[in-house]
């Protein structure tokens, strides 16, 4: 186990040199127009020319990049070229805001997906229409609609939650669970949408198997039909379409957190590849390629621990 | 500027948005009555990069480093110098001397009293570092301090642009004792009206600022507290100013009618950004065509300016074909005229021109020219320029020789500023770094004139050589509207600096 864990890391960190490397290579021909942002209105090139040369920017590409690598090696992923703050404090941070968001949403997401797929998956009938259409309203409601809509409404007519904002938890809990909820509720309506179908459709092809059948000639009651043997066999798929949704919802973050001025993960990739902030950019790419990554392991590793099958040795 | 309670506004519109970088939003205002503290809460687009004196720009990060320094001079909503941490100036007879007298009642947020080498220390290193201020004081070339209120610059050249720059990021009075702390970035000691409230700021994503009531100049402040919150999203920051989380903000013209109807007053900020062609290849070095001023003049004449503010703007800007802004020194009403929109005299330029088959170019286009790109196409087609849009990243600089000619929006400024961007040899504006002898003849008379009725007729002429010569191709005044709660007054112009002094209490 723990050298597949060790061989699946390892692989993640190959994973994130490259994309780096890729990033890098994408937008490290701009260093004169970054620096010419940066000197904004009095971007002569005199002035240009010696920004680039005191940051060091007129060096080789390549040169540059394997002294970030080397430098992120130990720890260092440089400072924001606009503001010349350090990079990993800052991506930390962000990080924390966008999990204060992803976490609780996936949870209600799981939770909600299960209870619903499973509820119309057993029962059938006009549950399963009813589970369906929430399913359907789900995926054609487009996200960045709904989030405008339910800011009009609660933010600005009803006035019962912030319209923007973000409230760290340490500051003020209740604070926070306003400044999350509607954000949580958009990437919560998506997720079921996506979640509640798969697991539904899992549980329908369960229970229809033979071990399904042998166990009520048995006698066994439905509730434990449903709930300890047919939920276990469906709850793995469940669970990489859980991991998948946790992913989406980090790509999702990054117009939620837009739209609701919060200060996340997705919120400083935006604003750091409008402005082409390279330390910035490549940071962002490690942690998500590292996180990805991180997901997907935690995923095989509770996907061998429900089903015997997949177990790695 | 006009305040507005009509309904003029019909669809939807970018204008006002795409001037983030000119435009802002405040929020707040809590007041009151008898002695109750009044606060202010507003937005703006974007958040300072750094509270590093040598990184500061002006535009909307002004609004918190402003609270935060006191800077030399001040600019008034006229854009007119006023004393500010200096109480006079004077230049020699030559221009290459500058003494600045500082008041005697300033004192750091640690209680150290200001004096005229902390002054001297900030400006050395501001023009140590590569930065964005560093080029706003390149004439100076050595700093005396007398006494301890006497500040001498002694220059290498006169520079017309400094004592606007004095006024601005550049003139700011840092505590030399602190600036090379890496707590500067953040939160810097400075003798400005307001500091930051440590405890409530987190950086990126609000500012509170607490008053300094010992500060010499805290009447003109009447909010005891301010937050400012940078909100880059445009529906954010409406829905933030609708909601009542802020007090003032910047709206769209699509937003407008329903920011009117929630009770919020609207004001105009007319001209708060100069949208334009700069036809910086004046040289023909990648497109000879452009090299012929009859080709630049035809350009003028295509465009229909003022279908352009009627169509794309909701009505709100101003037609204008001369870059020097309304209320300042240099415009000539009359120079709006000198290009009508009239294609069979641009074709017949075209054609005196040897350019009666057209030609091809192409210019930069990216999120600020989306908006204008099929208009444009239309009317250089109308005179035979084909015109292609080469799609570029919004951190792209499109002020480079890449391009012979480029769309930019950019916010009101004086005429200094205009000149040294625009027609300065090595101006941002002026990539391919086109002169003229009457053009130079004109700015290093400009550069030496200390007499300041002389200099605003020195401006006018370099405008109207600028126009003229078709060095550009100015298209609208963009008006910035202001929506704000009933206890809070925007009373900037589009010539005001960004900082609090725009905003009062509604009496």
């Amino acid at each position: 186990m723990i050298p597949y864990i060790v061989r699946r890391l390892a692989a993640g960190a190959g994973l994130a040199l490259v994309i780096t490397l890729i990033v890098y290579l994408l937008i490290g021909t701009s260093f004169e127009d970054v620096a010419r942002t940066i000197l904004g209105q009095s971007a002569t090139p005199e002035a240009t020319a010696a920004l680039l040369e005191a940051r060091g920017w007129d060096r080789p590409i390549l040169v540059q990049y394997v002294e970030w690598l080397a430098a992120a090696l130990q720890g260092d992923f440089g400072a924001s070229v606009y503001t010349s703050l350090p990079v990993l404090p800052e991506v930390l941070s962000r990080l924390a805001v966008t999990l204060s968001l992803i976490v609780p949403a996936l949870l209600i997401t799981a939770t909600l997906s299960i209870v619903l797929g499973v509820w119309a998956a057993s029962r059938g009938g006009v549950v399963d229409r009813i589970a369906q259409g929430v399913s359907v309203f789900g995926y054609i409601i487009p996200g960045l609609l709904l989030a405008i809509g339910l800011v009009v409404l609660f933010g600005v007519q009803l006035g019962w939650l912030p319209a923007t904002g973000y409230t760290r938890f340490g500051d003020d809990p209740a604070g926070w669970a306003r400044s999350i909820t509607i954000p949580v509720i958009v990437l919560v309506v998506g997720g079921v949408a996506n979640m509640s179908a798969q697991v539904r459709g899992r549980m329908v092809d369960e229970l229809r198997r033979d071990y399904v059948r042998t166990l009520r000639t048995r006698g066994v009651s439905s509730r434990s039909i449903v709930l300890k043997h047919a939920l276990r066999n469906a709850g793995s798929p469940a669970l990489t379409v859980m991991s998948l949704e946790f992913i989406n919802m980090f790509g999702a973050a990054l117009i939620i957190e837009n739209v609701f001025a919060l200060p996340g993960f997705g919120n400083y990739a935006f604003n750091a590849t409008l402005q082409g902030d390279i330390p910035v950019m490549l940071g962002i790419s490690t942690f998500g390629v590292v996180l990805v990554t991180v997901v997907n392991l935690a995923t095989d590793i509770a996907n061998g621990w429900l089903n015997p099958k997949a177990r790695v040795h | 500027m006009s305040r507005r309670t009509g309904h003029r506004f019909a669809g939807a519109a970018l204008a006002a948005g795409l001037l983030a970088a000119a435009g802002c939003a405040a929020q707040g205002a809590a007041p009151d009555a008898q002695g109750e503290a009044r606060t202010l809460e507003f937005g703006v687009p974007q958040p300072p990069n750094s509270l590093d004196p040598i990184e500061l720009h002006d535009g909307v990060q002004r609004y918190v480093w402003g609270s935060l320094f006191d800077t030399l001079l001040a600019l008034d909503h006229e854009g007119e110098l006023q004393p500010n941490a200096a109480e006079s100036w004077s230049y020699s007879d030559d221009a290459l001397t500058l003494t600045l007298d500082l008041r005697d009642d300033m004192s750091f947020s640690d209680g150290d009293p200001v004096t005229a080498h902390d002054v001297q220390g900030t400006l050395e290193r501001t023009l140590e570092n590569a930065g964005p201020q560093r080029g706003n004081l390149s004439a100076v070339e050595s700093i005396d301090v007398p006494d301890d209120h006497t500040v001498v610059l002694n220059l290498s050249e006169p520079d017309d642009n400094l004592l606007v720059s004095l006024a601005q990021a550049a003139g700011v009075i840092g505590d030399p004792e602190t600036l090379d702390a890496p707590e500067t970035a953040l939160d810097p000691v400075g003798s400005g009206p307001y500091t930051l409230n440590e405890e409530r700021t987190q950086d990126g994503t609000v500012y509170v600022l607490d008053r300094r009531d010992d500060h010499w100049n805290a009447d003109t402040y009447p909010f005891e507290t301010v937050t400012i919150r940078p909100i880059q999203d445009r529906t954010a920051m409406f829905n933030s100013v609708l909601s009542g989380e802020l007090d003032a903000g910047t709206v769209d013209p699509a937003q407008a009618e329903h920011a009117e109807a929630a009770g919020l007053t609207l004001t105009e900020v007319e001209g708060a950004s100069l949208a334009m062609l700069v036809l910086a290849d004046r040289d023909g070095t990648t497109t000879p065509a452009l090299a012929d001023v009859r080709v630049r003049q035809a350009v003028n004449m295509a465009i229909d300016r003022a279908a352009v503010v009627e169509s794309l703007h909701h009505g709100l800007g101003t037609p204008t074909a001369q870059i020097f802004h309304p209320l300042t020194a240099g415009h000539a009403a009359e120079l709006d005229e000198t290009y009508p929109y009239d294609l069979e005299h641009a074709r017949a330029l075209m054609a005196d021109a040897g350019y009666e088959d057209g030609f091809s170019m192409s210019m930069p286009g990216n999120i600020m020219s989306t908006h204008f790109q099929a208009t444009l196409v239309q009317a250089f087609d109308d005179i035979g320029i084909e015109l292609t849009w080469d799609p570029v990243p919004p951190q792209t600089s499109t002020q480079s020789t890449d391009w012979p000619a480029y769309w930019n929006i950019g916010g009101a400024t004086t005429p200094s500023r205009v000149v040294a961007q625009f027609y300065a040899e090595d101006g941002s504006n002026n990539p391919f770094g086109t002169s003229d002898p009457k053009l130079r003849e004109l700015l290093d008379a400009v550069a030496e004139e200390t007499d300041p009725e002389r200099a605003d007729d020195l401006y006018r002429q370099i405008n109207e050589f600028g126009v003229e010569q078709a060095w550009f191709s100015p298209v609208l005044w963009i008006t910035t509207i202001w929506a704000t709660a009933e206890d809070v007054e925007y009373v900037g112009s589009a010539v005001s600096p960004m900082d609090l002094r725009v905003f009062d209490t509604a009496e």
